[in-house]
């Protein structure tokens, strides 16, 4: 049995990001998480996760600049964007830039399910 | 005084000139009365003495001048009736019978004035007590009203002739404070305030002075009070009380209003993660095999959060209410930690490390919680605003809690020291002066209230806020409060 894809949840508020982390691991996959975008940089994880699930607003660095970050380092990670303040702006922002999902939080978790199939599917014909 | 002459002539009753002829007419008929007995009628006694009838009864009547007059008339009318009887057989006895008359007419007179004159000394003092815009008056140990003033009939619309002889507690209902009624029993002495009612059903407020007079055997025989009325004064106090507490409530809705956003993320991220952990609960179950372990922490966790929000909402509730305060003894620590609570966002966003020093042992202060938490939450937010722009390690927000000793003597209770310091720039020494004055601001945007209403609310509860510069460099702000004595449990 092949292991399960990894998936990384980034946000501040451990609430959330516990709650996050234990539905998606009864879908099936594994977790790892970090409250925040720069302790996901400097981990071994980045490169290695299937898939980052983060919070747009955090203290310090943002969902959004990880994403250019990654960018432009080359990484091709796909991203799921959740945020307690859904603006539109910010939503075109990292769709044009290929995010994956833009989700306000509280989040459905249909929604939530559909955006890491597909985002594991691109990763996966990325392969 | 022309006007108290006026009035000491008509107290006397002798003003009108129809009337003190009447009276010198009485005099002059019971003189010659007297004058006729002794002169004529040969008896061997001193009917001279009968004299003293006339000067006494001038007395009653007359002012000083008059009696003396009286008084000399009499002296003259005693010799000349002893001249007129005695010219020629004059002996010791009658000469005898002539001196004491006269001396006893001569200090008979004397007394009267000297009588007359203590009279009028009261009588002078009594019409002083009426010019008197106190109300005073006096009342027996059955609370017969026996003196009362023009004051008091101005005050309470009881004239002097309706208040004397009835109970002071009917006419004017006063209501003592608590405690003031045994005060005044042992020790003879109250003053304090006081409500009446008067004569048309208006509230009177008053400071008033209660003495007690006692008799000779020392048993209470009257109460003297004096009540100044500061109905106006306390109606716009309480009218001043009231805008205050209006202005302190739209300031602090105004805080909150700063504080939206970092508020509204402290109710929806847990509300985020109540629904995410429902989600994940409900997929655990739904698993071919149902994980229940992992069910029951998302459970949990759903409780957690959702208290969380609550917790959160309550606070606010209270924040936004508007309600008279009210004094409770509350822990100076669980007033910080409430307040970092609902600030917990905006110290994140803004960057800030909180470097917070709290005492292991409980300080107790009395005061309004919404009150003072608004207080502490401005000047958190004064403190956070001030380090904008500063590099990250220099903004630090330092809270400490300390128990400081009272003044030297033992009589005033320790105090609570609270302090908030920043790192950031300070203000020059002219600022810090005037950092408390309404509509000063060094804030941009600043409309320059809260540190005036944060002031006013601190000395309302016995306390200080003092503004210095910290070591460093930053603002800090010392709020003193009064201690609660510990309570021994």
């Amino acid at each position: 049995m092949p292991l399960p894809p990894m998936i990384t949840i980034i946000d501040d508020d451990e609430s959330v990001r516990l709650a996050t982390e234990s539905l998606v691991r009864s879908l099936g996959y594994g977790t790892t998480s970090f409250a925040s975008a720069e302790a996901f940089l400097h981990s071994a994880q980045r490169g290695h996760t299937a898939c980052v699930i983060t919070d747009v607003q955090m203290p310090g660095m943002s969902g959004v600049e990880l994403q250019a970050q990654l960018k432009a380092a080359g990484d091709t990670t796909p991203l799921i964007f959740i945020t307690a303040f859904p603006e539109e702006r910010i939503r075109r922002q990292v769709d044009a830039a290929g995010a994956f999902g833009f989700l306000a939080k509280p989040f459905d978790g249909n929604a939530m399910v559909a955006c890491i199939d597909r985002a594991l599917e691109a990763a996966s014909a990325a392969r | 005084m022309p006007g108290h002459e006026a009035g000491a002539e008509r107290a006397g009753g002798l003003a009108a000139p129809t009337l003190r002829m009447g009276w010198m007419a009485a005099v002059a008929v019971l003189c010659g009365l007297v004058f006729a007995v002794d002169t004529v009628l040969p008896f061997d006694m001193a009917i001279a003495v009968l004299y003293l009838v006339v000067v006494v009864f001038a007395s009653s009547v007359f002012e000083r001048r008059g009696l003396l007059m009286v008084g000399g008339i009499c002296l003259g009318m005693t010799g000349l009736s002893f001249l007129i009887s005695h010219i020629h057989d004059y002996d010791l006895s009658s000469v005898m019978r002539a001196v004491v008359s006269l001396a006893a007419i001569a200090v008979t007179t004397l007394l009267c004035l000297r009588n007359q004159a203590a009279t009028r000394a009261l009588r002078d003092q009594a019409r002083l007590l009426d010019l008197s815009h106190d109300a005073i008056f006096v009342r027996g140990p059955t609370d017969i009203v026996t003196y009362w003033n023009r004051g008091a009939e101005r005050l309470y619309g009881w004239s002097r002739a309706e208040a004397i002889g009835r109970p002071a507690g009917a006419l004017i209902r006063s209501q003592l404070p608590a405690g003031a009624e045994a005060e005044f029993r042992e020790t003879g002495l109250w003053e304090g305030e006081l409500t009446h009612i008067a004569k048309d059903g208006r509230k009177i407020t008053t400071f008033s002075r209660l003495s007690q007079h006692r008799d000779a055997p020392g048993e209470p025989s009257g109460t003297l009070e004096t009540d100044h009325d500061i109905t106006e004064r306390r109606l716009t106090e309480e009218k001043l009380h009231e805008a205050r507490a209006e202005l302190a409530h739209v300031t602090r809705l105004s805080t909150m209003g700063e504080l939206t956003a970092s508020i509204t993320h402290e109710v929806s991220q847990p509300l985020a993660a109540v629904v995410t952990n429902g989600e994940a609960g409900l997929r655990w179950l739904r698993r071919e095999q149902p994980d229940l372990a992992e069910a029951v922490v998302s459970l949990e966790r759903m409780i957690a959060n959702a208290r969380r929000a609550g917790d959160v909402v309550a606070r606010l509730r209270a924040l936004a209410r508007r309600e008279e305060p009210e004094h409770v003894p509350l822990d100076a620590a669980a007033l910080v930690e409430d307040c970092l609570l609902l600030l917990d966002r905006e110290l994140s966003t803004h960057r800030i490390r909180l470097d917070i020093d709290l005492p292991r042992t409980a300080l107790t202060v009395s005061g309004d919680r919404v009150q003072l938490q608004q207080v502490l939450i401005n000047l958190m937010i004064n403190a956070v605003q001030a380090m904008d722009g500063l590099p990250p390690e220099r903004r630090i927000l330092r809270i400490a809690l300390a128990r400081r000793a009272g003044a030297s003597d033992s009589a005033t209770p320790p105090l609570l020291a609270l302090l908030v310091e920043d790192g950031g720039p300070g203000v020059g020494p002219d600022a810090l002066a005037s950092l408390f004055t309404a509509f000063y601001s060094t804030k941009k945007d600043g409309i320059g209230i809260g540190l005036s209403i944060s002031r006013s609310i601190v000395e309302a509860h016995g306390g200080h806020i003092t503004a210095t510069a910290a070591p460093s460099g930053g603002l800090r702000f010392t709020v003193t409060l009064p201690l609660v004595k510990e309570t021994v449990s």
